[in-house]
């Protein structure tokens, strides 16, 4: 009777222990949550106006890498932040560009010095439709959150 | 002893097989499977899917309040929508349009940390939301304490916003994009009309070319409504607003190619586009606009 506790009792600990590592995966709730400290939601440096949680499957194999597009209206003489926040649970790093009708005219990644940024700064001049494509780097599965915040006006 | 460990572990292991709510991502739309009479049952122009793709903030309560607020003029009361009469919201259309009639409302009484009569606003906008089933999304209880405790305003702006953010995820994840489409419609209609009464008292430049510029919204938020046109209340909405578009014709928008450029500031990527845009509108055309959009307005929240 005695051994036989011995051996349930840490078997059930180890259920308890990987049962509770579930508990600390996150959402894309608690993503919003940590990207808008990045984005400095919390100081008053930017207002959170929208947010977008993007989830992508690995890209299969001689495919392009998924990818997710919103559009947004963003106004003349407004400077914005696009906060990009990737899960921690998923490989995949969130690349977000931004387009005019057809210009590439923000982007979080610089492709040239494989520099990587968490936030970018928009300084927009003319209100319109903007499409902003998230995909992640190398086609990897990747569970990441866009924050688009409003700075200020210019 | 053991035995006893064992009744105490048991239930422990129990719990933690159940998935917690923060496990759950933010697929809400599987755990509320409840029939819906305000799905909109009729044919869509285009898919639910496509309805997704379409722009995702026609209008925000925080810019427009924020560019009121930056030209130096002062807050007003009496440019609010009443909530006496919140019980005549009693469809869900109705409710709808109210959410976001109370939401800019809301954003423009935040962006002036006006906490005293922000309470009235979240009690409505929680009722309202409660009436279309998004009243879990609206932190009801945070947001009171905070405007009660006239602290963590940024705090009061975030989360009323990320609650608004939240009710559109889960509209459009559970088939009910018409009554986002009518939440995004109140916030547009409420904000223009801010903007005109504005205007009426201290005439300014940048808030007439703000209401010039609504030329390009409008387009993109009836392109959302007409999807719904075969409800008769949509069609009457859209008629309203169609006679508003009619008027923006007068309003010409012209434009300047430039180069965008970036730079690096303290590690920060700063882009900066230099496109140019001109919009020229009249004092006449701005006060047909603005009349127009008060008449469609007070026919909403007379009810």
């Amino acid at each position: 009777m005695r051994m036989k506790t011995i051996y349930i009792i840490p078997t059930l600990f180890l259920i308890i222990l990987f049962g509770n590592t579930k508990l600390y995966a996150q959402s894309g709730q608690e993503l919003v949550d940590i990207c808008g400290m990045v984005a400095g939601h919390a100081t008053g440096d930017a207002t959170l106006l929208k947010d977008f949680q993007i989830k992508l499957d690995e890209a299969k194999p001689g495919e392009e890498a998924p990818r997710a597009v919103y559009s947004v209206v963003l106004s003349k003489n407004t400077e914005y932040l696009f906060s990009i926040c990737n899960s921690r649970d998923y490989p995949g790093e969130a690349i977000f560009q931004l387009y005019d009708n057809n210009r590439l005219l923000v982007t979080n990644y610089i492709i040239s010095t494989g520099k990587y940024y968490p936030k970018v700064s928009f300084k927009c001049s003319t209100t319109g439709v903007y499409h902003m494509f998230i995909t992640f780097k190398e086609g990897k599965q990747g569970l990441a959150v866009t924050l688009l915040s409003f700075v200020k006006r210019l | 002893m053991s035995k006893r460990l064992i009744y105490i572990l048991l239930p422990l292991l129990l719990f933690t097989a159940c998935p917690s709510d923060k496990q759950k991502d933010t697929d809400f739309s599987k755990e509320f499977e409840i029939p819906d009479s305000i799905i909109y049952e009729g044919e869509l122009e285009i898919s639910e899917q496509a309805m997704g793709d379409i722009v995702q903030n026609i209008s925000s309560p925080v810019e427009i309040a924020a560019l009121i607020k930056a030209v130096g003029v002062p807050y007003s009361q009496d440019y609010l929508a009443t909530t006496d009469y919140i019980d005549n919201y009693n469809t869900s259309f109705k409710k709808a349009i109210g959410l976001g009639i109370f939401g800019a409302d809301l954003g423009y009484q935040n962006m002036y940390n006006k906490t005293s009569s922000v309470i009235d606003y979240i009690h409505a906008i929680k009722t309202l939301a409660d009436g279309i089933r998004v009243g879990q999304f609206f932190d009801f209880t945070t947001l009171k304490r905070l405007a009660t405790n006239n602290q963590n305003l940024d705090s009061l702006m975030y989360i009323s916003v990320q609650n608004f953010n939240q009710m559109d995820r889960y509209l459009r994840e559970s088939n009910r994009s018409s009554l986002s489409s009518l939440i995004v419609a109140g916030v547009w209609i409420e904000s223009i009309y801010l903007l005109g009464e504005v205007i009426k008292k201290s005439p300014n430049a940048e808030l007439s070319e703000k209401i010039g510029e609504q030329k390009i919204i409008l387009s993109n938020l009836m392109l959302l409504l007409k999807n719904y046109e075969r409800d008769p209340r949509f069609k009457e909405l859209i008629d309203d607003l169609s006679v508003i578009q009619e008027i923006y014709r007068e309003v010409t928008i012209t434009y300047e190619k430039g180069e965008p450029e970036a730079i690096e500031e303290d590690g920060m990527l700063i882009f900066k586009q230099n496109d140019k845009q001109f919009i020229e509108i009249s004092d006449e055309t701005l006060f047909k606009i603005i009349d127009k959009t008060v008449e469609v307005r007070n026919k909403i929240i007379q009810l």
